[in-house]
């Protein structure tokens, strides 16, 4: 038992070096205040701005020269198709890619110099994507400027954050786990179709929504590969009335989407274009949400079963 | 034995107390021996007394070492030698117990045959002859457990026959005095009793010297004839 | 040591018959890389008893059951050298030309942790089925409530077989481990410390199972814990620096050692 004096100075001690607990508490929500703050006040402004303009005709018209009669039909299912087809190639790739870095290939120096230069492909401004794109898919392949060679220019972009993401999720699996699956005689395939790719799925969609909704937002690529900033028809629809009923038309149409469609609108000299693109990036804005949303929900109901 | 210490200095030292404790039982017993067969030859009150009175000190003896031996058991769960030395203690002041028990005997037919006014074990040089193989063979026991010394504890072994004849020549003995003088009957008898004492103390020290081997060697050397034994020790 | 009175027959675990090897590790070395991790390990692990493996950390103990199953095969740069011969068709486990998927689905192993996958209970103990390929939800059910029973866990699981594995306690899920061990019938049941993550009762239990269980397979246990080789095994064998330093049975290794080192090890004088 430390006598009185003793226990003075210790509790002056502890209050001082509690002072900086105080401190940083502070500090640190300071600096939350500021990130969250500025997206509050961005999206409140683009809000004020934007939702008188919002409703069903804006949603289900297609551009026009007065602002008033102007919609967005064509750029949000521009959009979407764009992501759709982004998705479809980017995440089988994406989880194949990861699945052989980490579970089949050997550790050597190869797969270090992979591992390196995908790191570094996540960093490569989307401008040099849509540069190759249009080389590649758009001239070489002859797939033109069309809803294919937009998705497949993003599907390219958003690759590497998913084999990270991938690599990511498959790593947090526990290696007893593995061996436990190893050891009742399982083979790689069926160890990987099992169990590594079920158990890294939440980890997976993470990856590819962090992907898809930098994807949503990219337009200097999209321009690249000659997206159009006035169109006036939507893409031929999937579904047909005579058979075969599928139809890939639309992979082939031109298109438009959100940003490019907003861009153009904050090009125009009138006011009243200018609250147009507020309401469109309202509807960005909530799609990104909404995606976003969609994630979390996947994810907690994955992880629910998963715990380690 | 050159054995490290353990890893548990508590142990260790647990260890080493209950052995120390039992060599000062296993010394209390030799004096109660000492004293009770001088009771026997003096018929002094006051040592029978005394050798009556110690004895319960030599039953405590027995409950704490037995006590201590169940808390190593216990708390440390013992393998290999330290398994066997613990259990071969416990085996060990149950014999020293009833060496005890021994001398209290003795001491108690001394008081008898000295009230009765018939002592005549002066003429009886072969009950203390006895007695004196019987004290050395348990304090070479005792020394073979100190030193855990199986060839010490080997002769302890050999000498219980040379204890096995004096107790028969004693009996000889008296068997010829009560046949020249049927008075002598009574306290030839009781004689016997302590010829029978000294012999039975005999057996104790041998069992404590078949313990010290089986300390060592971990062979349960019981029961076995002296060539079995010999043969088990020379062996490695 | 010739007795020459009767011996009755009260030997603590009185062995049914002559014990028959059931595999036999001959000259084994393993290398990490060029680190010579076992040296030259000679033992024969008897049908339907229990062999344990002690000695210190890091004495290669979890080193030397791992090269029964081929689990070193998992890691690149791993080496075997000499044999573990599986009895009684005398296969070399660690020959080159004998797959290690095959060796698996000889030899069942329980890890240390217990390592449920994060599926149903039934899907746990049916999976080693599934990867032989077995569909029919019949056989699946039956070989699952058998294992769950081999296992003691049935009677506590049988109204919740659906229900996530990672929701048992952990000494449930351990059995739950060796329900899926022991579901696909293996010759030899590999424990690698199985206890040391769970408490007392549950260790007791996962013990007592043991003991239930070598009466249909054979088993080879890694334990820290002395106390539980003494209690569990017929056989031990003490591992140091890799090298195998002793074996024998239990009740002769832990009361009267041949080895010094091995009589410093149980005694707990290591140093």
């Amino acid at each position: 038992m430390p006598n009185a004096r003793d226990l003075v100075a210790i509790r002056a001690l502890i209050a001082s070096h509690k002072r900086w607990d105080m401190l940083f508490g502070v500090v640190g929500l300071v600096a939350l205040m500021i990130g969250v703050l500025t997206f509050v006040a961005l999206f409140a402004d683009m809000a004020i701005d934007g939702i008188p303009r919002l409703n069903w005709d804006f949603l289900t018209s297609f551009p026009s020269r007065k602002p008033a009669q102007a919609g967005i039909l064509s750029a949000w299912v521009g959009t979407a198709l764009v992501m759709l087809v982004t998705a479809f190639f980017a995440v089988p790739l994406g989880v194949a890619a990861g699945l052989y870095l980490e579970e089949y290939a050997p550790k050597n120096w190869m797969t270090d110099i992979i591992e390196i230069n995908i790191t570094n492909l996540a960093g490569v401004p989307s401008i040099v994507y849509g540069l190759l794109a249009l080389g590649l898919f758009v001239y070489q392949f002859g797939l033109g400027h069309s809803v294919l060679a937009a998705g497949l220019t993003l599907a390219l972009l958003i690759l590497p954050v998913v084999i990270v993401a991938t690599r990511e999720a498959i790593r947090s699996i526990p290696q007893g786990i593995r061996e436990g699956a190893y050891a009742l005689g399982g083979t790689q395939w069926q160890v990987c179709k099992d169990h590594i790719i079920p158990y890294s799925m939440p980890g997976i969609l993470t990856g590819v929504i962090i992907g898809m909704a930098r994807a949503i937002g990219e337009t200097a690529p999209i321009i690249t590969i000659g997206a159009l900033t006035f169109i006036a028809f939507l893409p031929a629809p999937p579904l047909k009335l005579e058979p075969p009923f599928v139809s890939f038309d639309w992979l082939f149409s031109g298109f438009t989407v959100m940003p490019i469609q907003m861009f153009n609108w904050t090009s125009r000299p009138e006011a009243a274009f200018l609250q147009n693109a507020a309401a469109a990036g309202f509807v960005l804005v909530i799609m990104t949400l909404a995606m976003n949303g969609f994630a979390i929900y996947l994810r907690y109901r994955l992880r629910k079963n998963i715990k380690w | 034995m050159g054995m490290t210490e353990h890893i548990s200095k508590q142990f260790e030292a647990d260890l080493d107390t209950t052995r120390t404790r039992v060599l000062q039982m296993g010394g209390l017993v030799e004096a109660q021996i000492l004293a009770a067969i001088n009771s026997y030859a003096t018929g002094a009150p006051d040592l029978i007394a005394q050798v009556i009175e110690n004895d319960a000190r030599v039953n405590g003896y027995e409950v704490a070492i037995d006590g201590a031996c169940g808390q190593l058991l216990v708390r440390r769960q013992p393998a290999a030698i330290d398994l066997r030395l613990i259990m071969a203690i416990s085996k060990i002041v149950t014999d020293l117990e009833r060496m005890g028990d021994e001398a209290k005997k003795i001491a108690r037919m001394s008081k008898r045959i000295h009230e009765h006014g018939t002592h005549q074990a002066q003429r009886f040089p072969a009950i203390r002859h006895a007695a004196q193989v019987a004290v050395k063979m348990l304090r070479q026991a005792l020394d073979a457990f100190a030193r855990l010394d199986v060839a010490s504890a080997a002769e302890v072994l050999k000498e219980d026959s040379e204890i096995d004849s004096e107790f028969k020549s004693v009996l000889r003995q008296l068997i010829t005095y009560m046949m020249e003088d049927p008075r002598t009957i009574t306290s030839a008898l009781e004689t016997v009793w302590v010829a029978k004492a000294i012999e039975r103390i005999g057996d104790h020290s041998k069992n404590l010297a078949e313990q010290v081997i089986y300390i060592v060697k971990g062979t349960d050397v019981r029961h076995t004839s002296f060539a079995d034994v010999e043969r088990e020790i020379a062996r490695e | 040591m010739a007795a020459v009175h009767i011996a009755p027959n009260i030997e603590p675990r009185a062995d049914a018959g002559k014990p028959v090897p059931k595999a036999e590790a001959r000259r084994l070395s393993f290398y990490y890389g060029a680190f010579r991790a076992l040296k030259d390990l000679d033992l024969v692990v008897h049908e339907n008893r229990v062999t344990a493996l002690i000695g210190p950390s890091g004495c290669g103990k979890s080193t030397f059951l791992r090269c029964f199953n081929r689990m070193h095969d998992l890691y690149p740069g791993n080496r075997y050298e000499g044999e573990i011969r599986l009895y009684p068709d005398d296969t070399n486990l660690l020959a080159a030309g004998v797959d290690p998927i095959e060796v698996r689905m000889r030899l069942s192993m329980v890890f240390q942790k217990p390592n449920p996958f994060p599926k149903s209970i039934f899907e746990n103990v049916a999976y080693g089925l599934r990867v032989r390929g077995e569909r029919s939800r019949r056989v699946l059910g039956d070989k699952v409530e058998e294992a769950l029973n081999g296992a003691a866990l049935w009677s506590e699981v049988k109204d919740r077989l659906d229900d996530l594995a990672f929701n048992l306690s952990g000494g449930q899920q351990q059995r739950l481990c060796i329900a899926r061990a022991l579901a696909t019938d293996p010759e030899i049941l590999l424990f690698d410390e199985p206890t040391s993550a769970l408490d007392p009762i549950a260790t007791a239990s996962i013990e007592e199972l043991i003991t239930d269980l070598k009466k249909k397979v054979t088993i080879l246990i890694v334990t820290h814990n002395m106390q539980q080789a003494a209690r569990v095994s017929d056989y031990t064998a003490y591992m140091y620096l890799g090298e195998l330093i002793e074996v024998g049975r239990t009740d002769e290794l832990f009361i009267k050692p041949k080895n010094k080192q091995t009589e410093d090890y149980i005694t707990g004088r290591f140093g």
